[in-house]
């Protein structure tokens, strides 16, 4: 009964944006009420469309024409419904959290609106059934996440960092759209010439249609659309090199942060990359035996971004700053996942990668409102004048350890070891030995290490730094004379919530991971599995994630904590190392001065300049081209007399002459 | 008189109103030939109702005049002020907008 309200699930919070925007000012606390109803509507229909198809492997497929061979359609298979609930869901949390966190501030209906919006096209993004639609609903999110982040446009900063959250993620954008035009010209090739056909009620560029054209499209070309699509992942999903915007996009309110730039639009690359798994294991493998070429660039950009991001999140000192490149490093980790378990395990890389997607969703989400609270109570970003927090703020203090027990992936493997107790840990345990798993048992099969020893360092890395911040933030004395309480119910109960999920999400692993198995059978496509000997690492090996998570943490106690060491020498401008990654390697620097300044002005600009005036003007012609043009400017401008009568006149003349054309060409009288 | 009378009639005031908004200089002398060509019009409108027994054209003319007395009206009160303002109504002089 409730697919067949599924086109609800993104209409709702649009009627939401459109009164949110016109009447909210009118409306009770800035009109939040209508976007946090609509969107609870979007979560229960699409709860109830879970509950619907889950018992029968069932999917949810409508469709419109649209013009010329598209559609608009909705898919919603166990891909989609989990991302939509998880979707629904945290954003229902978070304009709860925002009614607490954006009471002061006069522009809320915007606010409001914009967030609609947004939920609105994630949602589409997700329950898209044809890839246009979904670049459509895409640029949508950039569009909503620009707004966003330029929040506060009267702030010079925010306008720059909105400014660059849309340039960098346009790059990834334009590739997108390159690889769908290129992939519908292949298909336009092969329908025209009978290979393949698209049955009545099917649309050329709708996902089942573009899986069914897999073995036909030729392997070179496939590599080429599927890397075209990555690119869109990696400006989308802040992969490098087009990382560099995500830490600037934490100029917006933290709710936008823990709602846009954590939870849902950041990982619509990775869910792009899900979505479109099997044309991404179906590249040929030339560069390395047995791994398709798309899956290894995958791999490798995301384990190197995964461990580059967590270095700068080491130094940041913006408590949002340093969960900013958390989440890029996390995001590394999902692409890690697909790429690596894609080799080796097929479709089951998609269900490891999107259970951490969501358990990522809740955990950093639950961060960014910690981070949001303490902000909202402190008044500043900067976790040095923080400290000693933990007295006053005991709910967010608590939470905010949930989350960085589940980033870091604390638990213990009790099961995996042979012991007869299940698996015990938080969400990001569960999730994150999944990858580094996948990525070890990778190694065993392609004899390729360097992705799991990624995997591996960022994981200790990230254990670091997020105990570092929750050390320096909440424990030791107040290094500042600030006034701070503990933030209102409206804000903290949205915190107990997603904490509980931080906690406990982990344990529907399995299952989860048998559901999203079905989703490419439920399409009719069938990916490969290399399936090899069983797999069994080592105690060791397996006990390795945890260790360095613990590892991590002591680390950061005896810093931060203890202050066993004394990191002043460490950290100052003097040490190199501390200075390239305090400067984020020099990639704002890069961007603006280097690819800004000399580049595009000092080289192209100048030269252009030199062209023009010297060569154009000066030498060849002379001015000849211009000052020609201009004196026949001056003769033909005579023409309009401003004489209304000689208008007059023409006027007459022509209707006469055509009077005596027609007559002479049809004669009579 | 037959249909072809009042056509003959009808041309040659408008041929007047024409050549009158051709020639003239002065603004109210263009207004009064608009005026000739509007009512040219009018009395084809006429001419036809009549000669195929219909009141349609003749309906039709009188809203033309109506809206013939609202146009000279304008017309005229625009003059009055341009003479105001320049002391002329010789539309030769009238030229600021020009090159």
């Amino acid at each position: 009964m409730f697919s067949e309200y599924a086109a609800l699930i993104v209409l709702l919070p649009v009627i939401a944006f459109v009164f949110t925007l016109f009447l909210g000012k009118k409306l009770y606390s800035g009109g939040a009420l209508l976007p946090i109803a609509a969107i609870a509507g979007s979560f229960i229909i699409s709860l109830g469309i879970f509950l619907e198809i889950y018992p029968a492997d069932g999917m949810v497929q409508q469709s419109f024409p649209w013009f010329a061979g598209m559609n608009l359609g909705i898919l919603i298979d166990p891909l989609a419904v989990v991302m939509l609930m998880m979707v629904s869901f945290v954003s229902l949390l978070i304009h709860i959290y925002a009614v607490g966190y954006m009471s002061h501030d006069p522009a809320r209906p915007r606010y409001f609106a914009e967030t609609s919006l947004f939920t609105a096209a994630m949602l589409s993004v997700v329950l898209s059934d044809n890839i246009l639609q979904f670049f459509v609903s895409w640029e949508l999110v950039g569009l909503c996440s620009f707004l966003l982040i330029g929040f506060w446009y009267h702030k010079p900063s925010a306008a720059a960092a909105a400014k660059k959250a849309f340039l960098v993620t346009r790059v990834g954008d334009v590739l997108f759209l390159a690889g769908i035009v290129l992939l519908y010209v292949n298909m336009k090739l092969l329908v025209d010439n009978g290979t393949l056909v698209v049955e009545s009620q099917s649309y050329i560029l709708q996902f089942k249609t573009m899986f069914e054209a897999i073995k036909l499209i030729d392997g070179t070309q496939l590599t080429y659309i599927t890397l075209l699509f990555f690119g869109g992942a990696i400006g989308k999903s802040g992969q490098f090199p087009l990382h560099g915007w995500l830490p600037d996009a934490m100029e917006g309110p933290t709710t936008v942060s823990a709602l846009i730039h954590a939870a849902t639009m950041v990982t619509a690359g990775v869910y792009l990359v899900a979505r479109t798994f099997p044309m991404f294991v179906a590249t040929p493998s030339t560069i390395s035996a047995g791994v398709p070429d798309a899956l290894l660039i995958v791999t490798y950009v995301g384990g190197f971004t995964a461990i580059f991001a967590a270095t700068m999140g080491l130094v940041m000192n913006d408590i949002k700053r340093v969960l900013a490149y958390s989440t890029v490093s996390q995001l590394g980790y999902m692409m890690l996942a697909l790429g690596t378990a894609g080799t080796v395990l097929g479709a089951k890389a998609v269900g490891i990668s999107m259970f951490h997607l969501l358990s990522h969703a809740f955990f950093k989400a639950l961060l960014f409102l910690c981070a949001g609270s303490v902000i909202h109570a402190v008044g500043t970003n900067d976790i040095r004048e923080m400290g000693g927090l933990f007295k006053k703020m005991k709910i967010t203090g608590t939470t905010m350890l949930i989350a960085a027990l589940a980033l870091a992936g604390i638990g213990f493997p009790f099961e995996s070891l042979g012991m007869p107790i299940m698996n015990i840990g938080t969400a990001g345990f569960f999730s994150k030995d999944a990858i580094i798993e996948g990525a070890l048992e990778y190694g065993e099969v392609t004899h390729d290490m360097i992705p799991y020893s990624f995997a591996i360092i960022a994981a200790l890395l990230t254990s670091i730094y997020i105990f570092r911040l929750w050390f320096m933030t909440f424990t030791g004395k107040p290094r500042s004379e600030r006034h701070s309480h503990e933030s209102p119910g409206v804000m903290t109960g949205p915190l107990m919530i997603l904490a509980i999920f931080a906690l406990l999400f982990g344990f529907s692993q399995l299952g989860f991971y048998g559901y999203l198995e079905k989703n490419f059978e439920l399409m009719d496509v069938n990916i490969a599995v290399h399936e090899g000997e069983a797999f069994h690492p080592s105690a060791f090996l397996i006990l390795l994630p945890v260790i360095v998570g613990v590892l991590g943490f002591l680390i950061s106690y005896a810093i931060y904590n203890k202050r066993m060491i004394n990191m002043s020498k460490i950290v100052s401008s003097g040490n190199p190392l501390y200075k390239l990654l305090y400067n984020r390697y020099y990639e704002p620097k890069i961007g603006a001065d280097l690819i800004g300044v000399k580049l595009t002005h000092d080289v192209v600009a100048r030269s252009g300049e030199f062209v023009d005036r010297k060569i154009i003007d000066g030498l060849i012609i002379d001015n000849i081209i211009s000052n020609t043009l201009l004196k026949l400017g001056e003769i033909i401008r005579k023409l309009q007399t401003g004489v209304v009568q000689n208008y007059a006149s023409v006027t007459i003349l022509g209707i006469v002459l055509l009077l005596i054309l027609l007559k002479l060409k049809f004669g009579g009288t | 008189m037959s249909l072809y009378s009042y056509l003959l009639i009808s041309i040659i005031i408008f041929t007047i109103g024409v050549y009158g908004i051709i020639t003239q200089r002065s603004g109210i002398k263009i207004l009064m030939c608009i005026e000739l060509l509007l009512n040219s019009a009018n009395l084809n409108l006429v001419a036809f109702s009549s000669y195929n027994g219909n009141a349609t054209g003749q309906v039709f003319a009188i809203f033309s005049i109506a809206i013939a007395a609202a146009e000279a009206a304008i017309g005229f009160a625009i003059l009055v002020a341009l003479f105001r303002l320049k002391d002329t109504i010789n539309l030769d002089n009238i030229n600021i907008l020009r090159w």
